[in-house]
């Protein structure tokens, strides 16, 4: 298979989730919804189903707003309207962690509004420093695997759950390895071509997503390297998204260099330690998680610190905060990140995202303005 | 010449009330105290579990209580500025937690001129997120921005109906405990478990007594206008393990009995309708608010906020205690929970309607608003309306709004009644 082909193919995924899902169902296979941001996605694997994310999607909804406020995020807005429209229609069920209040508030809309979607919540532990917070994590996992085995009416084995974590760190050292590669290659690996290749593993199996990797890193390692000598973003954020705005960073030749968003690389960057048990593993990644503004940590800037490591090490010279509106958790460390950034040298530039908004003007000035420093 | 008008003397308030305000004087009083003599001060979220300081004897304060009180004396403005424009905060996280956040910021910069009452910059925090995860974000931007360190017990979200699971609790446990030690360490003093056991036995007397003078409220007509419940809550939001608490709560009690003994109210004109106040109050409107309803004869004779307090376990008793606290919160339970409880709560109170505050600050309040609509509709056969508003941000309330709101709850209540 030719780069292009295989870029081609994960452009098709990224762009193409209801497809997917059709496709899925008619070969038989179960697929589960996998809200953002942390699912135990390896659960479903071991099961034998898709776990398929479900980040919403451009819509102006309008069914939604029975059930939720207008001050909610487009994503979840937007998931609950596809939900109540029937674009969803096929999952087995999904899968909702409960990390910030418009979480709290959509497993009761998603309930009251797609009544024939089963809803399987679950609560990560926050005070992650105390002792019984793994402990209670591998409990809360365990009770997803017996919900999902419920639905699904198979059993879940010990052995294929090793199986599917194993495979799960596998795709986490592919994408690490490929986000390294793609620096000698940003003429290659565009904005929106990064994008893709990094949201295409929410829609299709694990097992397939590996091997679209392999394949992807295969022919990258072939190609000389690039000297790229435009400027350089690090992305922060939930989504960089809609593809408009990517294409405006190619248009001024700013590449993407590295990324915290929460859609690509914040799923790979942490791996399941391997344990006895796989519920013990499972817990285990959460505990690890760094620089995420969903997750508590005990050091107040650990999440500055962990955006201005990573910038520095692929050299941005930039950070493009991503603000999703609405997402209080983000909002938040917004000032902080920004004060940061501009004591270490790194210009910060921050977009306002929603799905349900067409408008890009602001946007582009302040890229314009950026591409012209 | 213009006519001076003459001005309205004052009403005295009731002894209870005097005393409410006697109270929250000096649990300031003691944390300014504390600031002088280079003690730990604490602030904490609303319902966090206050029996450990409580029990260290270490002061704290409620960042919650405070911005309401600020808020309700239209201070707040500038905080929230402050917190908008020089920190760049933006402007949909909650505004409680931006006036905190700009007013701790104006002081640690020397910038805050007395405003009241005013809160001594803390030495640690306290974090309980039962009442919703922005708390969190919150005492993390106040952690970094103070160099302070947060004590913090994880509540976890009720997304079940059912009871929670034993594996819950021990979590909840596990981090009463650990805190406890932690701050063992951090006020270099040791835990007196006997004195922990009077504090858990005070402040179950506290909300006990709190509850019954609730349920009082059933009285048809209302021997309090409900508004009035919100002067009360300090005391457990504040002082729910203090015994100075009972002597208040003890002589509220008396008023209203005496009230009902002499078929007196609070509510000022006739009560026409009775509703349930669903949200957090309007702290800026609540006059404008509260005169609106007694315009049309509206007692808001219940809401479901000034129960948020009832943290009901046996005093000796810490997987009830550790559970009490993961289900205390409206915001710890998932809609169909809260809104039993609201619809049996209607019944219990003969409420005519429901009148309910979209509170641009409490997402998750506004979540349990739009979805529990059908189940009250449903269950209750009552009018529900809504309005915008919020806590403490003075953008996003509008009277003309909440009046027309109020007379189309009213014009169907008055159906109801077949026209009367």
């Amino acid at each position: 298979m030719s780069l292009t082909d295989i870029l081609e193919q994960f452009a098709y995924i990224a762009n193409n989730p209801n497809a997917i899902l059709k496709k899925y169902i008619e070969e038989g296979k179960d697929v589960i919804g996998c809200f953002p941001i942390y699912t135990p996605k390896p659960i479903i694997d071991a099961a034998g189903a898709v776990p398929m994310g479900l980040w919403g999607g451009r819509i102006t909804p309008t069914f939604a707003g029975k059930y939720s406020p207008v001050f909610t995020c487009s994503i979840m807005r937007s998931c609950l309207e596809l939900g109540m429209t029937g674009r969803y229609d096929g999952l087995k069920a999904v899968i909702m962690p409960i990390l910030c209040d418009t979480f709290r508030g959509m497993s009761s809309s998603w309930r009251a509004g797609v009544t024939d979607i089963p809803l399987i919540a679950l609560v990560h532990p926050q005070n992650r420093t105390d002792l019984g917070a793994q402990d209670f994590l591998a409990q809360e996992y365990l009770s997803v695997k017996l919900r999902l085995e419920k639905i699904l009416n198979r059993e879940i084995t010990d052995e294929s759950l090793h199986e599917s974590i194993k495979k799960y760190n596998y795709q986490n050292a592919l994408v690490m390895k490929f986000s390294k590669l793609a620096l000698n290659h940003l003429d290659v690996i565009k904005p929106l071509v990064r994008h893709y290749i990094l949201k295409s593993a929410q829609f299709i199996s694990v097992d397939e997503h590996i091997r679209l990797m392999e394949n992807l890193i295969e022919e990258l390692e072939k190609l000389p390297e690039h000297v790229w000598s435009g400027k350089r973003a690090y992305f922060i954020g939930i989504t960089a998204e809609p593809d408009e705005l990517l294409q405006l960073f190619d248009k001024y030749n700013i590449a993407i260099v590295g990324d915290n968003l929460a859609q690509e690389s914040r799923q790979f960057r942490t791996d399941y330690e391997i344990c006895e048990t796989p519920f013990w593993s499972l817990s285990s990644q959460w505990m690890h998680i760094e620089g995420c503004s969903t997750v508590h940590d005990e050091n107040a800037d650990m999440l500055e610190k962990f955006i201005i490591k990573e910038a520095k090490e692929c050299a941005a010279d930039s950070v493009v905060d991503c603000l999703m509106r609405f997402c209080d958790v983000e909002e938040y460390d917004y000032p902080d990140i920004a004060k940061c950034c501009e004591e270490e040298g790194l210009y910060c530039l921050c977009l306002e995202i929603d799905q349900s908004s067409e408008d890009n003007g602001q946007t582009l000035t302040k890229i314009q303005s950026y591409s012209e420093l | 010449m213009t006519e001076q008008k003459a001005e309205k003397p004052k009403r005295e308030l009731p002894l209870s009330r005097q005393l409410v305000n006697k109270q929250t004087e000096d649990v300031y009083a003691s944390a300014w105290a504390a600031k002088e003599k280079g003690e730990s001060i604490g602030w904490s979220t609303a319902i966090f579990p206050q029996e450990l300081c409580e029990t260290f004897d270490v002061p704290v304060l409620y960042p919650e209580n405070n911005a309401a009180s600020i808020s309700a004396r239209h201070f707040g403005n500038q905080f929230i500025e402050h917190a908008e424009g020089e920190m760049k905060y933006p402007i949909n996280i909650c505004s409680y937690a931006r006036l905190n956040m700009g007013m701790a910021d104006m002081m640690k910069n020397g910038k805050f001129e007395g405003v009241e009452p005013a809160m001594p910059l803390p030495t640690f925090l306290c974090l309980a997120n039962n009442s919703c995860t922005q708390l969190m974000k919150w005492y993390e931007n106040l952690s970094e921005n103070l160099s302070i360190p947060i004590f913090f017990v994880d509540c976890l979200f009720n997304y079940n109906e059912e009871e929670p699971d034993a594996y819950k609790n021990k979590y909840v446990r596990s981090q009463i405990e650990n805190n406890i030690a932690a701050m063992e360490k951090f006020f270099n003093k040791k835990f007196d478990w006997n004195r922990f056991l009077e504090v858990q036995r005070i402040s179950q007397v506290n909300r006990k007594l709190f509850n019954e003078i609730v349920a009082l409220n059933t009285r048809m007509p209302a021997p309090l206008d409900g508004f009035d419940l919100f002067n009360y809550m300090s005391c457990l939001v504040i002082c729910r393990g203090k015994e100075s608490t009972t002597e208040i709560l003890k002589q509220l009690k008396k008023e209203v009995e005496e009230h009902i003994a002499n078929g007196t109210s609070t509510f000022r004109g006739t009560e026409e309708y009775r509703v349930h106040w669903e949200g957090i109050a309007c702290w800026p409107n609540l006059g404008f608010n509260l005169k609106t309803l007694r315009k049309y004869g509206v007692n808001a004779v219940m809401n479901g906020y000034v129960t948020a307090w009832d943290v009901a376990y046996e005093p000796g008793d810490l997987n009830g205690m550790a559970k009490a606290y993961q289900c205390s919160s409206t915001n710890s339970f998932s809609t169909p929970s809260i809104m039993d409880m609201r619809s049996k709560s209607m019944k219990k109170f003969a409420c005519d309607g429901m009148l309910c505050h979209v509170n641009r600050s409490c997402k998750l309040m506004s979540f349990h608003i739009f979805t529990g609509r059908d189940i009250i509709e449903a269950r209750n056969k009552i009018p529900i309306v809504n309005f915008d508003g919020d806590q403490s941000d003075t953008r996003v309330f509008s009277e003309a709004q909440f009046e027309n709101r109020l007379q189309g709850l009213v014009e169907v209540m008055k159906e109801n009644k077949g026209g009367k």
